[in-house]
């Protein structure tokens, strides 16, 4: 499939940072829409069906989180939030509206480029990526067999507990966007309480013991302090 | 509810205060077997009363009540008021001024510390102002000049000038971004009356965010760690911690001259969790030690050099939000060459989770 194809639209209000991001991705080959507020940005979605839309939260029309959940009612085209830095629990409300990923201002480049990837292969290859015709997730060298339920880290297989295979796998099945706390520990232990986040900080600790990975080294899993973990697609 | 808590506690006070004095005037009475000194040690009461307590009310109340005191247990006839006789009457009312005097300027030396407290806050704030509009002065003037020359000669110049500009261009907005970041870490703290929203971090995933975050700003700077194997939780607020650790790392990156080994130490101790950030570069100078944390608000003749004032801030930031977590923070040189930063913070005690 040729990336050239791949249709974007910003959402942004600062002309001067919606220009600077539009020039970046021209220069990469993608195709770029732009709106200015969130009711011309909903009047472009309708009518070019992006591949993935790009949204500043602080618009000066309306409630970025309203946006993210009209889109969500009918759609799943990844949707990347760019926000400030102030505050954790906008970024948790925008990825549980159903938001894929979060880029805080300021960023760089690199940074968004390896963002609109990565959405885009969720796109493209649906919720499953990273995953091979025989059933299988692969990041670097980890894999993780979802039918023998069978975690590999190269030619060793590692032996995970029931919960954090299940949290393994949950984090695979979504690569590449941040589940915040809440989503994992509704999914995992479908009921939630004051102890639930220890729980799941205890049990992400033995996968990374387990994993062999030391602090700053985020080969497979990366955490978003306050929010939650994403599994990584990129090599 | 407090303030009449408060008012209690100083009445009681004023009661002891004076039943203990009388107490002793008595005492002395019979040891010297004359009253010559109860006046001494009433105004001495008035005195303490004055001081401790939070209105000047007391302070006159007890001094009324020395009055009636002497009057009525140590001056002639005893045990009894009397106020005809004269030298009774002048020695209450000499009595009385002293008191009220004494308790006035008590008072009074209570307000102008409070207002010199005030005073000295408001010259900080100011101080701060001054001395970051003046830092931000240095980087967007090159900003500024640096885009305007790109725009008006864009013609003739070559990339390789263009490319020179971009880079000095984001440089100094690189520069400018963690000195904004640092400015968001005051206000969050320093808002009066709002405390910290802590929440349990886990270590290993406070410094893995630390180490990813200065990765990318400092690819090629190695970080020694060492930390405790066990899970180990701390309340805090992340985003503040993180700025700290980052700040202490890139200090040592920009002044450390010489430095070939840079390392992140974590340990506990007791109740606490210590973070050392220790490096083998040149060390700090004596007279710079001292006020280190607070260096960005003084001195401020020192010639605008931003790289060096930058860190400044980012280590008075640093105590500031360690302070705000009731922590400790200190820097010190190494007998090995080099210096070590080192602050801590208090660990989750245990059945007091989120």
């Amino acid at each position: 499939m040729n990336s050239n194809r791949y249709k974007i639209l910003i959402i942004e209000d600062e002309t001067n940072i919606r220009n600077f991001v539009k020039t970046i991705l021209h220069a990469n080959g993608y195709q770029v829409l732009e709106a200015g507020s969130s009711r011309e940005g909903m009047m472009m979605y309708l009518s070019h069906t992006p591949d993935c839309l790009i949204l500043d939260l602080g618009l000066p029309d309306g409630d970025g989180i309203d946006f993210i959940t009209q889109v969500r009612k009918q759609a799943g085209v990844p949707i990347l939030v760019l926000s400030a830095r102030t505050n954790e629990s906008d970024k948790v409300e925008a990825l549980d509206a159903g938001a894929n990923d979060y880029v805080t201002k300021p960023f760089g480049t690199a940074e968004l480029l390896a963002r609109v990837r990565a959405a885009l292969r969720i796109y493209q290859h649906g919720s499953m990526q990273n995953l091979e015709t025989d059933g299988k997730f692969r990041v670097n060298d980890l894999v993780i067999d979802f039918e023998s339920r069978q975690v590999m880290l190269g030619e060793n297989e590692i032996h995970l507990t029931q919960t954090e295979y299940n949290i393994a796998a949950l984090l695979a099945r979504h690569a590449g966007k941040v589940m915040t706390y809440s989503e994992i520990i509704r999914e995992v232990w479908r009921w939630s309480d004051a102890g639930s986040v220890k729980k799941l900080q205890v049990n992400m600790a033995n996968i990374r013991k387990k994993m062999g990975v030391k602090p700053g080294d985020n080969r497979y899993i990366s955490n978003e302090l306050g929010v939650g973990y994403r599994m990584n697609t990129d090599g | 509810m407090k303030i009449q808590h408060s008012r209690i506690k100083d009445i009681l006070f004023t009661i002891a205060v004076l039943c203990a004095f009388f107490v002793i005037s008595l005492a002395i009475t019979e040891l010297f077997h004359t009253p010559a000194l109860t006046t001494a040690v009433f105004t001495l009461a008035v005195f303490l009363v004055a001081l401790l307590t939070q209105s000047y009310v007391y302070g006159i109340l007890a001094s009324l009540i020395s009055v009636l005191a002497v009057n009525f247990a140590f001056t002639f006839p005893y045990f009894k008021f009397n106020f005809s006789i004269p030298e009774n009457l002048v020695s209450a009312v000499i009595m009385l001024v002293i008191t009220c005097m004494t308790s006035a300027l008590t008072t009074k030396l209570k307000q102008q510390e409070k207002l010199k407290a005030e005073t000295e806050k408001e010259k900080m704030r100011a101080n701060l102002l001054r001395a970051i509009s003046h830092d931000l002065r240095t980087p967007l003037t090159a900003i500024y000049g640096s885009s305007s020359a790109i725009l008006e000669n864009f013609e003739s110049l070559t990339t390789e000038d263009l490319k020179q500009m971009a880079e000095g261009i984001r440089e100094d907005s690189e520069w400018l971004i963690g000195m904004v970041e640092n400015l968001l870490s005051v206000t969050r703290i320093d808002n009066q009356g709002v405390k910290l929203v802590k929440s349990p971090v886990v270590l290993e995933e406070l410094i893995d965010s630390v180490l990813v975050r200065f990765s990318k700003r400092f690819p090629s700077q190695e970080v020694d760690v060492e930390m405790p194997e066990e899970f180990i939780s701390i309340p805090m607020d992340a985003v503040l911690i993180t700025q700290v650790i980052v700040n202490m790392l890139e200090n040592a990156v920009r002044h450390a001259k010489g430095m070939t080994m840079l390392k992140l130490r974590v340990f506990t101790e007791g109740e606490k969790v210590v973070f050392e950030i220790i490096d083998n570069g040149c060390g700090i100078a004596k007279e710079r030690l001292g006020g280190i944390f607070t260096g960005y608000l003084e001195n401020r003749d020192v010639p605008a050099d931003h790289q060096k004032h930058n860190m400044g801030i980012g280590l008075s930031v640093c105590a500031s939000i360690i302070k705000a977590h009731d922590g400790e923070i200190c820097a010190e040189n190494r007998t090995e060459g080099g210096c070590c930063f080192r602050f801590s913070l208090n660990m989750e005690e245990d059945g007091n989770e989120q």
